[in-house]
């Protein structure tokens, strides 16, 4: 679905909507020659980068929303825009009904941010300090902070870390004792601006279960940053892609494919060493008899794919499978550059 | 919802970064108390230098040494103070700023002017001076004769107010500059602070006025704690009056603040907001 067909949303969004949102930084240009320093001192050269483009888009309460775009795309200064950290140069942001900028305070009672790159948790200090310290500062209740507390402990296995040092954490503990205190004052939604940043796969795993289940069943919403389309993928049902500071797509990931083609991996296991010639496909790899291809399946379907593979000899197995969505992405960055 | 700001609020908000820095203590006692002893030693190495040059040779430009312990005695005090409510940089903002920290205090439901007043808060690590301080005040009070009444003792809260006003405005003044240029600027307040505080803590009494007045209006180190405490002993200099360090205080704060207002106006709508976790460094 393209950004045109959602400006409907605006009437039912509850969660998120921006309207016309730019966002823009000056940025002070340098060089090494004399002249220029000294123009620099004089006259500062001052350049306008414009993270964000006139971008409009809602998100409705419950949703899972993966935002994605490539370096420098705008991903996270949509998220400081979100969260009251920034201003926009124009346009409107509402956030749960709430003006971020005009009302920051009771914003930030109902909205969790995590940054992955920057911990909330006291460096210094066991985890369950700083999750008391947020007990008093976001002034939680008593009985609700117990509740949340008993949850994440069990949901993100956090018993055995609650009295260990936050610097003596590994990076996926790390996440899931910060992902643990974005809870714990009950935020209706979450914005996470890259969570899943250098965690190995068990690590990731656990993250993504967790944040399926907190959508699913508390029905919080989330708004989730990642590199990682496959996991992007695994979690969310929507996808807003932004490139250039303007949202390029925003649909599901089945449409994100069809955008760049109807990409299609065939696994073919040969019984012998011959290799099949699979038309209107590209050999991608060949190891021990087991070639894989990439198909187009706008040119033809699978219907004559399967008659097609059916008259070839020596044919021992045939997978048919998506194309990677790392790979439609790759593709779809290279044509926005 | 948001839950009022009140002093029973504000309290808390004290409470906890009292907590935080108990428990920081905790944490390692001999490394903290090493780290407190060394704070102690440094400052008092600076005040009792001072002193005893002023013993030496029977006062400095008309103080007596009683009169320059009593100076150094509010000095300690002042740097007690900075120490014991600045733990977290707070004073030190352009470190905040240059690191790209400030923008996360604002994912705190609490206003911004209420989370710097009370994080930095920390009476168990950074309370050893300012003890000091006081027991020093005590001692050159007892040999100045001084009749400490009660109106003088809200004068002495009132200058270490005033002083601490100006350091603060100072250093927020000055860290405007890192929201324009954060690599730059990051270490801006520091050199503010600390790079004349040794200046602070020299009695101006003998020296001319052209050294006497800049020190008083562009660079504030002679009210850091010189005019004070001659104002506190009853002889406020160069005919200025006992109420200069309040107004140069409130002055300063005043636009200390329009302009900090703008510089942060400026970074939350065009500046750019690139940083690294742990700051930047050349």
């Amino acid at each position: 679905m393209l950004q045109e067909d959602r400006t409907d949303i605006f009437r039912t969004a509850s969660a998120v909507s921006l309207r016309h949102v730019t966002k823009e930084f000056l940025q002070w240009q340098r060089d090494n020659t004399g002249k220029g320093m000294i123009r620099n001192l004089l006259k500062p050269e001052k350049k306008t980068i414009t993270a964000l483009g006139d971008v409009s888009f809602g998100i409705e309460k419950g949703e899972f929303v993966a935002y994605a775009g490539p370096n420098g795309a705008g991903k996270s200064t949509t998220m400081k825009l979100l969260s009251g950290m920034l201003l926009p140069t124009a346009g409107d942001i509402s956030v749960l009904g709430m003006s971020p900028k005009k009302e920051r305070r009771a914003l930030m009672h109902r909205l969790g941010v995590l940054f992955g790159n920057r911990t909330e948790l006291w460096w210094d200090h066991p985890v369950i300090r700083s999750f008391e310290w947020k007990k008093v500062v976001w002034n939680i209740p008593e009985d609700e902070y117990r509740k949340n507390l008993r949850i994440v402990t069990e949901l993100l296995d956090l018993k055995d870390l609650l009295k260990t040092f936050t610097r003596e954490l590994s990076l996926g503990q790390r996440m899931r004792a910060d992902l643990a205190m974005l809870l714990l004052h009950s935020p209706e939604l979450i914005l996470l601006d890259e969570p899943t940043l250098g965690l190995d796969v068990v690590a990731k795993r656990r993250m993504i279960d967790f944040l399926k289940r907190i959508n699913r069943e508390n029905g919080v919403t989330v708004v989730v940053t990642s590199h990682d389309m496959d996991d992007l993928e695994e979690m969310a049902h929507r996808i807003l892609m932004i490139s250039g500071g303007k949202i390029a797509y925003d649909g599901d990931f089945d449409g994100l494919r069809k955008i760049t083609g109807n990409l299609t991996r065939v696994v073919i296991t040969m019984q012998d060493e011959s290799v099949p010639d699979l038309r209107n496909s590209t050999l991608l790899s060949s190891q021990n008899g087991v070639h894989e291809f990439e198909t187009d399946l706008r040119g033809s379907s699978v219907k004559k794919l399967m008659k097609y593979l059916s008259e070839v000899d020596g044919i021992a197995d045939v997978e048919i499978k998506k194309a990677p969505i790392e790979q439609v992405i790759a593709r779809l960055y290279d044509e926005w550059r | 919802m948001v839950d009022k700001l009140t002093i029973r609020r504000i309290l808390g908000l004290y409470g906890i970064a009292a907590k935080m820095d108990l428990f920081w203590l905790l944490r390692d006692t001999k490394y903290a108390l090493a780290a407190i002893i060394a704070d102690l030693i440094a400052n008092l190495a600076t005040v009792s230098s001072v002193f005893l040059i002023s013993v030496r040779f029977g006062g400095i430009g008309g103080m007596s040494p009683d009169e320059v312990l009593f100076m150094m005695a509010y000095s300690t005090m002042i740097t007690g103070i900075f120490i014991l409510f600045g733990a977290a940089n707070n004073f030190h903002i352009s470190r905040i700023i240059g690191r790209g920290q400030l923008e996360h205090l604002f994912i705190q439901p609490i206003p911004l002017k209420a989370q710097l007043a009370t994080m930095g808060f920390a009476p168990f690590t950074g309370a050893i001076n300012f003890v000091v301080g006081i027991a020093l005040l005590v001692v050159a009070a007892i040999r100045l004769r001084i009749r400490v009444t009660p109106l003088w003792t809200i004068l002495l809260v009132a200058f270490l107010l005033a002083t601490m006003v100006t350091i603060i405005a100072r250093a927020y003044l000055v860290s405007t500059l890192a929201f324009y240029a954060p690599v730059a600027a990051e270490e801006i307040s520091t050199k503010a602070i600390e790079g004349t505080w040794l200046l602070s803590t020299f009695p101006l009494s003998g020296m001319p006025a052209f050294v006497q007045i800049p020190l008083l209006t562009i660079l504030p180190e002679g009210l850091m704690a010189w005019f004070p405490a001659l104002c506190l002993l009853g002889r406020p200099p160069l005919g200025l009056g006992s109420c200069y360090p309040m107004l140069y205080a409130i002055i300063l704060a005043v636009f200390a603040a329009a302009i900090f207002r703008k510089g942060m106006k400026y970074y939350v709508t065009r500046g750019s907001n690139r940083y690294l976790p742990y700051g930047f460094r050349r």
